[in-house]
């Protein structure tokens, strides 16, 4: 038990892996698919999410660790809120332009653009005065976008704007992805949080949900992508999620005070 | 095709950054009390400002939706959704107020005044010891019904240049949900979690979250009226 080594990362490594990891994953799930005409690398898409999830999941264990007093999910709501519409902005332009790859790019960039200029008015205007809140706010919008673009890939099978719109906003998907990719961001701080909260068990809580959230949107998509693929995304989801969750579970006890087992009641008690 | 940019666009932005400041004054007037409330030891709804808003922002949504299927004409659209939005408002309050009563049997008190401002009832002699008032007072339920206007006007006129936009209901109002969470965050951040109404002392700070928002709205609203729909390529 006390042989389970932790990790620990800085913001700027998470912040390289989030971008790589999910820009490459979209790009890896739409290239895929496209060469080989088919929805099956589809499941990428949500690989690709983890990683934005893990970048996001650090930032808002960075900020509401100051404590905003609204509690953690706020941060969380108004990350995804601004995703939803964020996520198709970048695909829309670039699809007027007729350039459909430019569209994470863009979307990333005006995404991070947004939660500076946010995290700069809750310094400057409203006087939070906590010192990293412009680069968290920009990790977490960025991060929370990258996500939600890269479910919806998972979920369409494409990059293009008017398939993303048939497939997960007329369907109402969107509104599981808000909410399964919204307790991926902030619920592990939610849940960790505390004096003894350690950055290894709060990520590897965040990829768990990850998990659990590929499972539910590999259900949501035997609609949209068809069955076998599906399928895929739902297996791949469940290892992960069982992967994440004994890794959690061993995490949890190394950190827990002492684990013992009580047994019945003496028989002296008896 | 390429980006183009006319009066109408100028219009629609104007709506969804009105809309936005109206959701962030109104939650500044709605009665959030947070963990403590619900353990009947502070004043308000016991649960969190987000929570609050999405439950009112949606019912608001819905009503305005409705009205929005058989008109085109903005005042009954507005109007429908802030009626939507206070009887949410407004029911959820009664039954918490009904639970305070009857289940946990306190008192209604502020901690905030001496006197109620609408009933004039003196409120120190009620409050229970280490607490900081409990229940849902007459003017935090005046004042939540307000910022329930005020919620449901903002989101009805958000939702209805997103529909107009793109003509499609269902983006719409999820890009409305999108803007409004923004919108309703930013001022419960401003509040730090916790507000009784418009007597409450922090109640004063709401021009800090009025610039924040406009900023962010103006933000929100350029991308919103940038996507435009495109015909099956």
């Amino acid at each position: 038990m006390d042989q389970l080594k932790g990790f620990k990362l800085e913001p700027k490594q998470l912040r390289m892996y989030g971008i790589i990891g999910s820009v490459v994953g979209i790009y890896l799930t739409v290239g895929l698919n496209a060469m080989t005409g088919t929805k099956v690398f589809s499941f990428i898409g949500c690989i690709a999410a983890l990683f934005a999830v893990l970048w996001g999941a650090n930032s808002i264990r960075r900020i509401c660790s100051y404590g905003l007093g609204t509690g953690v999910p706020a941060m969380g709501m108004l990350c995804t809120g601004m995703a939803c519409v964020a996520a198709v902005f970048g695909l829309n332009i670039a699809g007027r332009f007729g350039f459909d790859w430019g569209g994470p790019i863009i979307t990333l960039v005006y995404a991070m653009v947004f939660g500076y200029v946010v995290g700069t008015l809750c310094n400057k205007v409203m006087k939070f005065n906590i010192p990293i809140m412009e680069e968290g706010l920009m990790d977490g919008s960025g991060a929370c976008t990258m996500a939600v673009l890269a479910w919806s890939v998972s979920l369409s099978g494409s990059l293009s704007y008017n398939e993303i719109i048939a497939t997960v906003y007329n369907t109402g998907f969107l509104a599981v992805i808000f909410i399964l990719g919204g307790m991926a961001l902030f619920h592990p701080f939610n849940a960790n949080l505390g004096p003894d909260e350690k950055q290894d068990r709060t990520l590897i809580d965040g990829m768990m949900v990850g998990g659990l959230a590929m499972f539910g949107l590999g259900i949501c998509s035997i609609v949209t992508i068809g069955f076998a693929p599906a399928m895929l995304t739902i297996v791949v989801g469940f290892a992960l999620w069982y992967y994440f969750f004994v890794w959690y579970f061993r995490l949890a006890k190394r950190d827990a005070a002492a684990v013992v087992g009580t047994g019945l009641l003496p028989p002296s008690a008896l | 095709m390429s980006l183009v940019f006319d009066t109408n666009m100028l219009i629609y932005m104007l709506e969804i950054i009105v809309g936005g400041l109206l959701v962030s004054v109104g939650v500044h007037f709605v009665p959030v009390g947070g963990a403590p409330a619900a353990m009947a030891q502070a004043t308000g709804i016991g649960t969190g400002t987000v929570t609050l808003a999405a439950g009112s922002g949606l019912t608001g949504l819905l009503s305005a939706g409705l009205m929005m299927s058989v008109t085109d004409n903005i005042w009954p659209i507005l109007a429908t959704g802030a009626v939507g939005s206070m009887i949410m408002m407004d029911a959820t309050m009664l039954t918490g107020d009904f639970i305070y009563s009857y289940a946990v049997g306190c008192p209604y008190a502020s901690a905030k005044v001496n006197y109620d401002p609408i009933t004039m009832f003196p409120q120190p002699p009620y409050v229970a010891p280490g607490t900081v008032g409990q229940g849902i007072p007459t003017v935090c339920f005046v004042s939540g019904t307000i910022g329930a206007l005020l919620g449901g006007v903002g989101g009805a006129m958000i939702y209805y240049p997103c529909l107009q936009i793109g003509g499609n209901p269902a983006q719409a109002a999820i890009f409305a949900i999108g803007i409004f969470f923004v919108q309703a965050v930013i001022p419960s951040w401003n509040i730090q979690g916790t507000i009784e109404g418009f007597h409450d002392p922090k109640f004063k700070k709401w021009p800090l979250a009025f610039k924040a928002s406009l900023v962010a709205g103006i933000l929100l609203a350029i991308m919103t009226v940038l996507i435009q729909p495109l015909g099956v390529v």
